[in-house]
């Protein structure tokens, strides 16, 4: 092959996109759709349930204070502080639940695999900036607010290419 | 520390890395030499886009290379160390920070030889979703350094288009582990989750997709004759030489030796899958640039057959004992096939929940070792073409 057939055929596969659709994903305005409600883990089997590694849920009825969380991130991110609640539960006597600096966590979810009491799950909520620091510390009432996300946006493979839709 | 060298390929690197260390010692760029008015010495990094975390020093005459010392050390994080006061299980999301892109190639050895040390046989589903994960994870390196390789040449196609279809596979790991990078998925006993129902059939859709894509590359940057004529004969590295240096991965199959280690030592599943292992003899810069896009369509091929012959359902992960640890003294070295060559792990348990010690061999570190000797008597020019081909990661390298 010659030089200028292959010059001439570098540009016609670059020319041949101009039908090809747009792949980028348009991103405040389209979000990508997730499988599940986030990553779970069962502590029954010891396995666990496929999701996106997002911000924490906290179940405040489930916890009973038993700092395997905090124990679990100790030598990974130290993100997880148990800090006294308020409220009263029969089952949490020392009432002390988890506190997560999302300046540290690295989302790596072995928190959730550590607590036996399904109290800690992962959500589809991934967009936590602030404008603080202490913007990113999450209280156990600010877990306990299950997020509201709209994301619908799907890889969709048709002849003239790949696309979100 | 006197290091025996070949007696026939001469070092063209500065006299610091083979002589001892004396008490005047400086380190390297900052030693005094001998003023040559021909010679010119070039700092190439550490905060240049040209190399990544890492100094490259170059000696030119005029525009050709007389001597290059790579000076490496700039992102170390003392991974090692680190893992000595860490259990088996929070080992995991650290030890994968060295290569973010590869994070399930750079854990495998890690979690084979934990398993070892356990004593835990995993489950044969859990098997072939970790053969899977680790081809997606292997795809998603090499279109990383296909786009990085692209823009070093200044062909910005080539940084655009894998950087999208990449996307591609993301998109498949996130479904599956829920992370676009640092996947944390692998575990001692089989992996963390199980996947996602109608995984399979999204998996096979993206995956035939991507291979599609991967294949118009051929036109616009492979049989390019601007690639041909910068890489072709540039950094050859001989059949010996390659084995001498202890290069791994695709820079020593560009050299015409047939090693892959997913076929010579098989671990896992990989065994009962059909693997080409791609042989180039050629062993210039446009040969190991070629090697790891043959690896992808390679890689395509394995993640169908491993999605049809895994089992259906069954159990992905054995349930470990909580802080569990070895019996007694007990060493273990595994070793993978990564994006960029063999990657080693050697574990050292002293039957305590924390390893003794623990030692990565990593692949970037040996194929660097071969720099000094393809640069001299190059351009300066073809500097980031021959550097980029050794399919380095500087993070990877430092540890």
């Amino acid at each position: 092959m010659g030089t200028a057939t292959g010059i001439i055929r570098a540009l016609n596969s670059g020319i041949k996109h101009l039908a090809v659709k747009r792949f980028t994903l348009r991103y405040p305005e389209e979000k990508l759709k997730f499988v599940g409600d986030g990553y779970q883990f069962d502590p029954s089997t010891g396995v666990g349930i496929a999701g996106l590694k997002g911000r924490h849920l906290l179940f405040h009825d489930k916890c009973t204070g038993c700092q395997l969380c905090s124990i679990a991130c100790e030598g990974v991110a130290e993100a997880i502080a148990m800090v006294k609640v308020p409220e009263e539960h029969k089952h949490n006597k020392k009432a002390i639940m988890p506190q997560i600096d999302y300046g540290k966590c690295v989302f790596c979810g072995l928190c959730v695999d550590a607590c036996p009491f399904y109290a800690l799950y992962m959500t589809n909520d991934y967009e936590l900036s602030s404008f603080s620091k202490e913007g990113l510390i999450y209280t156990p009432a600010q877990l306990q607010v299950k997020p509201n996300v709209a994301q619908d946006s799907e890889i969709i493979i048709t002849s003239r290419g790949a696309s979100h839709g | 520390m006197t290091t025996e060298l070949p007696s026939d390929i001469k070092p063209t690197s500065s006299k610091i890395l083979l002589e001892k260390p004396s008490s005047d010692w400086l380190p390297p760029g900052l030693a005094l030499q001998k003023v040559d008015e021909r010679i010119m010495t070039l700092n190439v990094g550490p905060q240049h886009p040209g190399s990544g975390h890492m100094r490259l020093i170059v000696q030119i005459d005029g525009d050709y290379i007389v001597a290059c010392d790579p000076d490496p050390g700039y992102v170390h994080r003392g991974e090692e160390k680190m893992a000595e006061y860490r259990n088996y299980i929070t080992n995991i999301p650290h030890l994968e920070r060295p290569v973010i892109h590869d994070s399930c190639n750079i854990l495998y050895p890690y979690v084979l030889g934990v398993e070892e040390l356990l004593g835990i046989e995993v489950p044969e589903r859990a098997k072939y979703v970790r053969v899977i994960a680790a081809e997606l994870n292997r795809c998603i390196y090499i279109m990383y350094w296909l786009a990085i390789y692209g823009i070093f040449l200044g062909h910005s196609t080539m940084f655009m288009w894998p950087t999208g279809d990449r996307e591609l596979l993301i998109d498949l790991m996130e479904k599956m582990t829920g992370a676009r990078v640092t996947h944390s998925h692998f575990i001692p006993g089989g992996v963390r989750n199980d996947l996602p129902s109608n995984f399979e059939d999204v998996c096979l859709r993206q995956v035939n997709y991507f291979e599609k894509r991967i294949k118009e590359y051929a036109a616009v940057f492979y049989d390019n004759p601007i690639l041909i004529s910068r890489t072709q004969n540039t950094g050859v590295l001989s059949r010996q030489d390659a084995i001498r240096l202890g290069v791994t991965g695709s820079v020593l199959r560009a050299s015409g030796i047939d090693f892959d280690v997913r076929k010579k030592e098989p671990y896992d599943v990989y065994d009962e899958l059909d693997i080409q292992s791609i042989v180039m003899k050629e062993g210039d810069a446009y040969a190991r640039s070629k090697i790891p896009w043959l690896d992808m369509l390679d890689s395509c091929n394995i993640i169908r057959q491993a999605l049809q012959k895994m089992p259906k359902s069954g159990s992905v992960r054995v349930k470990l004992k909580p802080n569990p640890k070895g019996k007694g003294f007990d060493t273990v070295y595994k070793r993978v096939e990564s994006g960029r060559g063999s990657l080693g792990c050697y574990i050292v348990s002293d039957g305590k929940p924390e390893p003794y010690r623990l030692k990565l061999s990593v692949p970037s570190f040996r194929n660097l070792i071969a720099l000094p000797y393809l640069l001299k008597g190059e351009k300066l020019g073809n500097m980031p073409s021959v550097y980029w081909s050794l399919n380095y990661w500087p993070v990877e390298a430092d540890r």
